[in-house]
Protein backbone atom coordinates (compact mmCIF):
# COMPACT_ATOMS: atom_id res chain seq x y z
CA UNK A 1 0.00 0.00 0.00
CA UNK A 2 1.49 3.10 -0.90
CA UNK A 3 1.65 6.09 2.11
CA UNK A 4 -1.07 8.38 0.30
CA UNK A 5 -3.34 5.64 -0.12
CA UNK A 6 -2.75 4.63 3.89
CA UNK A 7 -3.51 8.86 4.52
CA UNK A 8 -6.66 8.32 2.49
CA UNK A 9 -7.84 5.14 4.43
CA UNK A 10 -6.86 5.89 8.03
CA UNK A 11 -8.38 9.81 9.42
CA UNK A 12 -6.06 11.27 12.20
CA UNK A 13 -8.81 9.84 14.62
CA UNK A 14 -8.74 6.66 13.70
CA UNK A 15 -6.05 4.86 15.54
CA UNK A 16 -7.80 1.49 16.68
CA UNK A 17 -5.46 -0.95 15.95
CA UNK A 18 -2.42 0.81 15.23
CA UNK A 19 1.07 -0.01 17.13
CA UNK A 20 1.35 2.42 20.33
CA UNK A 21 3.64 2.84 23.27
CA UNK A 22 3.19 1.33 26.49
CA UNK A 23 0.18 2.69 28.67
CA UNK A 24 0.76 5.34 31.13
CA UNK A 25 -2.38 6.24 33.72
CA UNK A 26 -1.94 9.27 33.63
CA UNK A 27 -4.92 11.60 34.63
CA UNK A 28 -5.66 15.37 35.61
CA UNK A 29 -8.56 17.27 37.40
CA UNK A 30 -9.51 19.23 34.62
CA UNK A 31 -8.53 23.74 34.82
CA UNK A 32 -11.69 25.85 35.57
CA UNK A 33 -11.65 26.80 31.82
CA UNK A 34 -11.35 22.92 30.67
CA UNK A 35 -14.52 22.18 32.56
CA UNK A 36 -16.25 25.37 31.24
CA UNK A 37 -15.50 23.82 27.89
CA UNK A 38 -16.91 20.66 28.12
CA UNK A 39 -20.01 22.37 30.01
CA UNK A 40 -20.36 24.67 26.58
CA UNK A 41 -20.04 21.88 24.23
CA UNK A 42 -23.04 19.81 26.41
CA UNK A 43 -24.84 23.25 26.22
CA UNK A 44 -24.33 23.30 22.47
CA UNK A 45 -25.59 19.80 21.72
CA UNK A 46 -28.69 20.91 24.07
CA UNK A 47 -29.55 23.60 21.67
CA UNK A 48 -28.53 21.07 18.17
CA UNK A 49 -26.36 23.79 17.65
CA UNK A 50 -23.47 21.19 17.79
CA UNK A 51 -23.72 17.47 18.26
CA UNK A 52 -21.01 14.85 19.19
CA UNK A 53 -19.99 13.70 15.62
CA UNK A 54 -19.65 17.56 14.47
CA UNK A 55 -17.50 18.20 17.36
CA UNK A 56 -15.41 14.55 16.70
CA UNK A 57 -15.00 15.65 12.92
CA UNK A 58 -14.27 18.66 13.58
CA UNK A 59 -11.34 18.27 15.66
CA UNK A 60 -10.16 15.68 13.04
CA UNK A 61 -10.52 18.72 10.51
CA UNK A 62 -7.61 20.08 12.62
CA UNK A 63 -5.51 17.65 10.78
CA UNK A 64 -3.15 15.72 12.46
CA UNK A 65 -0.18 17.68 13.49
CA UNK A 66 -2.60 20.01 15.41
CA UNK A 67 -4.10 16.92 16.62
CA UNK A 68 -0.78 16.29 17.81
CA UNK A 69 0.16 19.21 19.57
CA UNK A 70 -3.26 20.32 21.24
CA UNK A 71 -4.36 19.21 24.25
CA UNK A 72 -7.60 18.13 24.25
CA UNK A 73 -9.60 21.02 25.31
CA UNK A 74 -7.67 22.97 22.91
CA UNK A 75 -8.94 21.20 20.34
CA UNK A 76 -11.95 21.03 21.22
CA UNK A 77 -12.21 25.16 21.37
CA UNK A 78 -10.34 25.59 17.93
CA UNK A 79 -12.74 22.93 16.37
CA UNK A 80 -15.77 24.57 17.88
CA UNK A 81 -14.13 28.03 16.58
CA UNK A 82 -13.84 26.47 12.90
CA UNK A 83 -17.42 24.63 13.30
CA UNK A 84 -18.83 28.29 13.67
CA UNK A 85 -17.61 30.02 11.17
CA UNK A 86 -18.30 27.27 9.00
CA UNK A 87 -21.95 27.64 10.23
CA UNK A 88 -21.51 31.30 9.64
CA UNK A 89 -22.70 31.70 13.51
CA UNK A 90 -19.37 33.84 14.09
CA UNK A 91 -16.97 35.00 11.77
CA UNK A 92 -12.81 35.37 12.23
CA UNK A 93 -12.86 39.00 12.67
CA UNK A 94 -15.65 38.99 15.28
CA UNK A 95 -13.77 35.93 17.50
CA UNK A 96 -9.99 37.83 16.63
CA UNK A 97 -11.48 40.87 18.76
CA UNK A 98 -13.34 39.38 21.20
CA UNK A 99 -10.07 37.84 22.23
CA UNK A 100 -8.18 40.95 21.88
CA UNK A 101 -10.63 42.16 24.08
CA UNK A 102 -11.01 39.67 26.49
CA UNK A 103 -6.85 39.16 26.91
CA UNK A 104 -6.95 43.32 27.93
CA UNK A 105 -9.11 42.38 30.61
CA UNK A 106 -8.02 39.38 32.12
CA UNK A 107 -5.15 40.21 34.76
CA UNK A 108 -1.30 39.18 33.79
CA UNK A 109 -0.71 37.95 37.50
CA UNK A 110 -3.96 37.17 38.69
CA UNK A 111 -4.26 37.47 42.51
CA UNK A 112 -4.97 34.33 44.76
CA UNK A 113 -7.74 35.39 46.68
CA UNK A 114 -7.62 32.36 49.12
CA UNK A 115 -3.84 33.43 50.00
CA UNK A 116 -3.08 34.58 53.34
CA UNK A 117 -6.86 34.66 54.21
CA UNK B 1 2.83 31.15 55.93
CA UNK B 2 -0.62 29.68 56.17
CA UNK B 3 -1.63 26.94 54.17
CA UNK B 4 -5.05 26.77 52.39
CA UNK B 5 -6.18 24.06 50.84
CA UNK B 6 -7.76 24.39 47.44
CA UNK B 7 -9.46 20.50 47.40
CA UNK B 8 -12.38 21.04 46.31
CA UNK B 9 -14.81 18.56 47.69
CA UNK B 10 -18.27 19.40 46.10
CA UNK B 11 -20.21 19.85 49.06
CA UNK B 12 -20.06 23.04 49.18
CA UNK B 13 -21.78 25.92 47.32
CA UNK B 14 -20.05 28.68 46.18
CA UNK B 15 -20.54 29.96 43.06
CA UNK B 16 -17.86 28.74 40.22
CA UNK B 17 -16.93 31.60 39.04
CA UNK B 18 -14.86 31.72 42.59
CA UNK B 19 -12.35 29.03 41.72
CA UNK B 20 -9.41 30.59 41.68
CA UNK B 21 -7.08 30.85 38.46
CA UNK B 22 -3.45 30.33 39.42
CA UNK B 23 -1.73 31.38 36.11
CA UNK B 24 -1.95 33.55 32.93
CA UNK B 25 -4.45 32.35 31.00
CA UNK B 26 -3.17 30.97 27.92
CA UNK B 27 -4.34 31.25 24.06
CA UNK B 28 -6.79 28.93 24.45
CA UNK B 29 -8.32 29.86 27.85
CA UNK B 30 -9.06 33.09 26.26
CA UNK B 31 -10.65 31.54 23.18
CA UNK B 32 -12.85 29.58 25.18
CA UNK B 33 -14.02 33.07 26.91
CA UNK B 34 -14.52 34.60 23.62
CA UNK B 35 -16.53 31.81 22.20
CA UNK B 36 -18.55 31.57 25.36
CA UNK B 37 -19.10 35.17 25.12
CA UNK B 38 -20.03 35.89 21.70
CA UNK B 39 -22.62 33.34 21.80
CA UNK B 40 -24.11 34.91 24.86
CA UNK B 41 -23.91 38.46 23.36
CA UNK B 42 -26.02 36.52 20.37
CA UNK B 43 -28.52 35.17 22.75
CA UNK B 44 -27.87 31.21 21.50
CA UNK B 45 -27.04 30.11 24.58
CA UNK B 46 -26.91 31.83 28.36
CA UNK B 47 -24.55 31.89 31.14
CA UNK B 48 -26.80 30.39 33.94
CA UNK B 49 -27.02 27.19 31.17
CA UNK B 50 -22.96 26.63 31.55
CA UNK B 51 -23.09 27.22 35.03
CA UNK B 52 -25.71 24.66 35.53
CA UNK B 53 -24.18 22.36 33.21
CA UNK B 54 -20.78 22.64 35.16
CA UNK B 55 -22.84 21.42 38.61
CA UNK B 56 -24.41 18.94 36.70
CA UNK B 57 -20.57 17.89 35.48
CA UNK B 58 -19.27 17.80 39.04
CA UNK B 59 -22.28 15.45 40.41
CA UNK B 60 -20.95 12.71 37.91
CA UNK B 61 -18.56 10.27 39.63
CA UNK B 62 -17.89 6.59 39.58
CA UNK B 63 -19.96 6.02 42.68
CA UNK B 64 -23.20 6.21 40.59
CA UNK B 65 -22.04 3.50 38.56
CA UNK B 66 -21.15 1.91 41.87
CA UNK B 67 -24.17 2.46 42.84
CA UNK B 68 -26.06 0.90 39.76
CA UNK B 69 -23.30 -2.15 40.15
CA UNK B 70 -23.87 -2.81 43.22
CA UNK B 71 -28.04 -2.70 42.94
CA UNK B 72 -27.73 -5.47 39.83
CA UNK B 73 -25.66 -7.77 41.96
CA UNK B 74 -28.65 -7.86 44.70
CA UNK B 75 -31.57 -7.48 42.77
CA UNK B 76 -31.81 -10.36 40.24
CA UNK B 77 -34.50 -8.78 38.24
CA UNK B 78 -33.27 -5.50 38.30
CA UNK B 79 -30.18 -6.83 36.85
CA UNK B 80 -32.30 -8.12 34.16
CA UNK B 81 -33.54 -4.98 33.12
CA UNK B 82 -30.23 -3.16 33.24
CA UNK B 83 -29.04 -5.83 30.83
CA UNK B 84 -31.97 -5.32 28.59
CA UNK B 85 -31.93 -1.61 28.73
CA UNK B 86 -28.79 0.28 30.32
CA UNK B 87 -30.15 3.82 30.51
CA UNK B 88 -33.44 3.09 31.36
CA UNK B 89 -31.86 0.55 34.56
CA UNK B 90 -29.96 3.47 35.58
CA UNK B 91 -33.05 6.21 35.35
CA UNK B 92 -34.79 3.73 37.42
CA UNK B 93 -32.20 4.69 40.18
CA UNK B 94 -32.68 7.88 39.56
CA UNK B 95 -29.45 8.74 37.23
CA UNK B 96 -30.82 11.16 34.47
CA UNK B 97 -28.92 11.05 31.23
CA UNK B 98 -28.09 14.59 29.91
CA UNK B 99 -26.96 13.78 26.80
CA UNK B 100 -28.52 11.37 23.63
CA UNK B 101 -26.92 8.33 24.21
CA UNK B 102 -28.14 5.19 24.79
CA UNK B 103 -26.21 2.82 27.55
CA UNK B 104 -25.46 -0.72 26.82
CA UNK B 105 -24.22 -2.47 30.33
CA UNK B 106 -21.64 -5.83 29.71
CA UNK B 107 -22.17 -8.43 32.10
CA UNK B 108 -18.40 -9.98 33.31
CA UNK B 109 -18.71 -13.75 33.65
CA UNK B 110 -16.58 -16.78 34.51
CA UNK B 111 -16.14 -17.31 30.48
CA UNK B 112 -16.45 -13.46 29.52
CA UNK B 113 -14.52 -10.40 30.23
CA UNK B 114 -15.44 -7.03 28.68
CA UNK B 115 -13.78 -4.02 28.37
CA UNK B 116 -14.83 -0.59 27.22
CA UNK B 117 -12.71 1.69 24.64
CA UNK B 118 -13.35 4.40 22.10
CA UNK B 119 -10.78 4.21 19.45
CA UNK B 120 -12.70 7.31 17.64
CA UNK B 121 -12.08 9.95 20.39
CA UNK B 122 -13.19 9.73 24.13
CA UNK B 123 -17.30 8.20 24.03
CA UNK B 124 -17.75 7.37 27.63
CA UNK B 125 -20.46 6.71 29.85
CA UNK B 126 -20.28 10.06 31.23
CA UNK B 127 -23.95 10.31 32.97
CA UNK B 128 -23.04 7.40 35.21
CA UNK B 129 -19.07 7.65 35.73
CA UNK B 130 -18.12 11.60 35.02
CA UNK B 131 -15.24 12.53 32.93
CA UNK B 132 -12.86 10.11 31.86
CA UNK B 133 -9.09 9.68 32.94
CA UNK B 134 -6.43 10.86 30.46
CA UNK B 135 -5.61 7.42 29.52
CA UNK B 136 -8.53 6.80 28.12
CA UNK B 137 -8.39 9.57 25.73
CA UNK B 138 -4.30 8.61 24.33
CA UNK B 139 -3.27 7.35 21.83
CA UNK B 140 -1.87 3.90 23.24
CA UNK B 141 -4.72 2.56 25.31
CA UNK B 142 -7.28 3.98 21.86
CA UNK B 143 -5.06 2.17 19.73
CA UNK B 144 -4.24 -1.09 21.27
CA UNK B 145 -6.89 -2.26 23.50
CA UNK B 146 -9.29 -3.81 20.30
CA UNK B 147 -6.35 -5.96 19.11
CA UNK B 148 -4.51 -7.02 22.31
CA UNK B 149 -6.68 -6.19 24.78
CA UNK B 150 -4.53 -9.27 27.11
CA UNK B 151 -1.83 -7.19 27.16
CA UNK B 152 -3.18 -3.90 27.37
CA UNK B 153 -5.07 -5.70 30.89
CA UNK B 154 -1.62 -6.83 31.90
CA UNK B 155 -0.28 -3.77 32.11
CA UNK B 156 -3.27 -2.86 34.36
CA UNK B 157 -2.32 -5.76 36.65
CA UNK B 158 -5.02 -7.84 35.04
CA UNK B 159 -4.66 -11.11 33.85
CA UNK B 160 -7.33 -12.90 32.47
CA UNK B 161 -7.30 -16.91 32.11
CA UNK B 162 -6.60 -17.83 28.42
CA UNK B 163 -10.25 -19.76 28.44
CA UNK B 164 -11.99 -16.93 29.48
CA UNK B 165 -13.01 -14.51 26.09
CA UNK B 166 -12.39 -11.11 26.14
CA UNK B 167 -14.83 -8.69 24.31
CA UNK B 168 -13.86 -5.28 23.80
CA UNK B 169 -16.71 -2.87 22.57
CA UNK B 170 -15.74 0.16 20.64
CA UNK B 171 -18.55 2.87 21.96
CA UNK B 172 -19.70 5.84 19.76
CA UNK B 173 -21.35 9.04 19.72
CA UNK B 174 -24.49 7.84 20.90
CA UNK B 175 -24.13 4.36 22.13
CA UNK B 176 -21.79 4.03 25.36
CA UNK B 177 -21.18 1.11 27.07
CA UNK B 178 -20.56 0.33 31.14
CA UNK B 179 -19.06 -3.07 32.79
CA UNK B 180 -20.89 -5.11 35.03
CA UNK B 181 -17.75 -6.62 36.85
CA UNK B 182 -18.35 -10.22 38.81
CA UNK B 183 -19.47 -9.86 42.50
CA UNK B 184 -16.12 -10.72 44.69
CA UNK B 185 -16.05 -13.45 46.54
CA UNK B 186 -16.88 -13.34 50.18
CA UNK B 187 -19.50 -10.65 49.96
CA UNK B 188 -22.75 -12.66 50.76
CA UNK B 189 -23.31 -10.71 54.08
CA UNK B 190 -22.62 -7.31 52.42
CA UNK B 191 -24.86 -4.42 52.38
CA UNK B 192 -25.54 -3.03 49.20
CA UNK B 193 -23.15 -0.04 50.07
CA UNK B 194 -20.57 -1.85 51.30
CA UNK B 195 -20.73 -3.78 48.19
CA UNK B 196 -21.16 -0.48 45.76
CA UNK B 197 -17.48 0.52 47.75
CA UNK B 198 -15.21 -2.35 45.90
CA UNK B 199 -16.77 -1.06 42.52
CA UNK B 200 -14.17 0.95 41.35
CA UNK B 201 -14.03 3.38 37.75
CA UNK B 202 -11.82 1.60 36.16
CA UNK B 203 -13.65 -1.78 37.18
CA UNK B 204 -16.49 -0.33 34.98
CA UNK B 205 -14.13 0.33 32.07
CA UNK B 206 -13.02 -3.20 32.63
CA UNK B 207 -9.43 -2.61 33.13
CA UNK B 208 -9.44 -4.41 36.44
CA UNK B 209 -11.89 -6.34 38.38
CA UNK B 210 -14.08 -5.35 41.29
CA UNK B 211 -12.04 -5.11 44.22
CA UNK B 212 -11.37 -8.29 46.41
CA UNK B 213 -11.78 -8.15 49.86
CA UNK B 214 -9.78 -10.64 50.96
CA UNK B 215 -6.69 -8.82 48.95
CA UNK B 216 -5.78 -6.32 51.44
CA UNK B 217 -5.75 -7.38 54.95
CA UNK B 218 -5.64 -5.06 58.09
CA UNK B 219 -1.60 -4.12 58.54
Amino acid sequence: MSQTEDLLKRLPNDIGGMTAEPIVQVEHMLEPWEKRCHALADVLDFHKILNTEEKRRGVEGLGSEMIGKLSYYERWIAAFANIFFQKGILTPTELAMKMEEVAARLPETPADACANS
Amino acid sequence: MKSHSHDHDHTHHHPHAEIIEVAKPGYYEIMETAVRELLFEKNLITPNEIRRQIEVLDSRTPALGAGVVAHAWVDPAFKARLLADGRKGCEELGISFYDDTQLIVLENTKHVHNLIVCTLCSCYPRPVLGLPPDWYKLKPFRARAIYEPRAVLAEFGTYIPDDVEIRVSDSTAIVRYLVLPMRPAGTDAFTEEQLAALVTRDAMIGVVPALSVTAEPAP
